[in-house]
């Protein structure tokens, strides 16, 4: 459905020496320097699938999503979707793509949130009946009934959302790009644009590619991710792939009586661990400790532990997504 | 091309909307053009009450007022934001909406832009007109008016209109290059409206410039209309310029289709 490979972009960028001095400087010797927003990428997404594309801020995602839904030229490398190119014939392109960018708004600012939804039926060229099928649908999923009446400008944020993603919905587009549709939004909101993302993919098959830092959202709605960093892949596969390669991170709690029970300990001397692989967090009588299972089983750490020291209360939890990912910002490219 | 043309019919509707929202912004700027229009005329009789001569470059001091009042009337309705649209578009990169809809990118400015521009044109054709014949009136004790030449200005004023719309197109596409057009738009602005007449008439021109200046665009966008409304131009005169205004208005489209082919590939969204 969706294949990209080896895509970059370039861009230029004009750089400005700091102060007053420096505006003044540019303002006759304009130096620009040449930035890579996207460096090398390669994923593929099949028909129908949720995929979840993830990385830390300024990794390049957004770019990525621009290329793909045709807004920006790639210096070099190929997007195609269902074989198509996006910058080739746009118009016809765009039909068959939903798209909602977070931070902006495809609705119109000034008038109410209904005629919105007018001028985007004639868009598309959506028939009358279908139309109204099509409403009262994402009416049911979004809830928008509420609101519809009023203006756009006086919308809260997720009331925007919402309506902004029943937009890009209207013609039933067969591949939806959401860029951090989630951004700023409470709780319950969050829960039904997942519950309307989810429902939409099953029932229509829409192919779905997902940009967020909110790790629920993925956990809950991709079945894949692929990972980016500084413009280039880091890591693609299932989320329990990526927990098996990278999350064989285990975090043991305990309460212990034993006074100097990390140096009673040592762990990092007596199993070896590199630095990376271990980390201890004590707070008077609370220790924490997080290690890489794949080098210490957790039945040894277990009983090495209880060995040492007296333990009153004890529990093991599995590293969460979050931790991982956390894990890969800050190490960066692998 | 009908079913084409349906597409676009929601955003004349939408651009007539937009206008009432904000209707007391919409009265202050009507306000301040017509007080723009009133500045000119007490200039204009300030020169002439100076003068010795009652005719000036083939001006009579009622002409004078009349040309006045109606290149305001032709300004305001060929004008055209296309520059200043695009530009703020591309600065805060909310063009990135428009190029996910599939619509022609120029189309949808047209159109919101007639749609704007509608109240407009019903709140002030008819007192303008009324006015200015009520002047000539006064004058030359006849009625001036004559349907013929009313007519035939409103076509020129289409063609002005069209021109000057594709013409502030092609100028917004500058800013995909420097990105942000507030200056060059105010420099655009001041050379128009000396080229096109606004601020004095071509006539008052030397002869040589005049002439160059009547080929260019700038003229068919207000000096052709007014001068076709008060009967200046006639038979082959009058249809050499409403060619040219044709002319000027295919060039500066297909200038538009071309430049946008091109300059798209160097859009960058500017934020998030």
């Amino acid at each position: 459905m969706i294949y990209v490979e080896n895509l970059r972009k370039e861009f230029k960028k004009t750089v400005k020496e700091p102060g007053l001095k420096g505006s003044i400087k540019s303002l006759f010797y304009p130096k620009s320097e040449k930035v890579v927003a996207v460096k090398d990428i390669s994923f593929e997404v099949p028909e129908g699938e949720v995929l979840g594309f993830i990385g830390p801020n300024g990794a390049g995602k957004s770019t990525v999503i621009k290329m793909l839904t045709g807004i920006l030229t790639p210096t070099s490398g190929v997007c195609t979707i269902n074989g198509r190119n996006p910058r080739e014939n746009r118009k016809s392109y765009v039909k068959e793509i939903g798209v909602v960018f977070g931070q902006r708004t495809q609705l119109w600012w000034d008038l109410p949130l209904r005629e919105t939804y007018g001028v985007l039926k004639e868009i598309y060229e959506v028939p009358e009946d279908k139309y109204k099928k099509r409403m009262a649908f994402l009416n049911e999923v979004l809830d928008l009934e509420s609101f519809i009446t009023s203006p756009v400008r006086t919308l809260s944020l997720g009331q925007r959302m919402r309506a902004d993603i029943a937009a890009s919905l209207i013609h039933s587009p067969k591949v939806l790009f959401l860029d951090e549709p989630t951004i700023g939004l409470d709780v319950v909101v969050k829960d039904n644009i997942r519950n309307a993302i989810e429902y939409i993919n099953k029932e229509e098959k829409t192919t779905v590619v997902l940009t967020t830092h909110d790790l629920a959202d993925i956990e809950l709605l991709a079945k894949r991710i692929v990972m980016i960093d500084k413009g280039s892949n880091v890591f693609d596969g299932s989320i329990s792939e990526l927990k098996n390669r990278y999350g064989q991170i285990r975090e043991l709690h305990f309460d212990t009586d034993t006074k100097n029970a990390e140096k009673i300990l040592s762990y990092g001397q007596h199993f070896n661990f590199e630095p990376e692989d271990l980390s201890v967090e004590c707070e008077g009588s609370q220790m924490k400790v997080r290690f890489n299972s794949s080098v210490v089983p957790v039945s040894e750490m277990l009983s090495y532990t209880l060995g040492k020291i007296s333990v009153n209360d004890i529990s093991v939890k599995d590293a969460d997504i979050e931790e991982i990912i956390r894990r890969l910002y800050k190490q960066g490219v692998e | 091309m009908r079913k084409k043309l349906r597409i676009y019919v929601p955003f004349i509707n939408a651009g007539m909307q937009e206008t009432t929202t904000y209707r007391v912004n919409w009265l202050f700027y009507m306000f301040g053009n017509v007080l723009g229009c009133f500045i000119s005329y007490f200039i204009w009789n300030a020169v002439y009450n100076s003068s010795e001569n009652s005719t000036m470059n083939g001006f009579t001091m009622p002409q004078m007022i009349v040309y006045i009042f109606l290149m305001f009337l032709t300004s305001t309705l060929v004008s055209s934001g296309g520059t200043y649209d695009i530009g703020e578009e591309i600065r805060d990169g909310s063009i990135a909406m428009r190029l996910i809809k599939p619509i022609s990118y120029n189309a949808t400015f047209l159109f919101q832009e007639l749609g704007n521009k509608a109240m407009t044109i019903c709140i002030l054709i008819v007192p303008m007109v009324v006015g200015v014949e009520i002047v000539r009136f006064n004058f030359t004790g006849a009625v001036q008016f004559n349907i013929l030449y009313f007519l035939l200005y409103l076509v020129s004023c289409v063609l002005a209109y069209l021109i000057n719309f594709f013409f502030n197109i092609c100028f917004g596409f500058i800013a995909f290059v420097i990105k942000y057009l507030w200056g060059a738009n105010l420099m655009k602005n001041c050379i128009v409206g000396f080229l096109s007449g606004q601020t004095i008439p071509l006539a008052f021109m030397p002869e040589v410039l005049e002439k160059v200046f009547l080929i260019l665009p700038f003229a068919s966008l207000n000096y052709t209309p007014v001068m076709i409304y008060i009967g200046m131009y006639n038979g082959t005169t009058l249809l050499y310029f409403l060619g040219l205004q044709v002319f000027w208005a295919l060039f500066f489209w297909g200038l538009s289709k071309l430049l946008w082919s091109v300059s798209v590939k160097y859009l960058a969204v500017q934020g998030g």
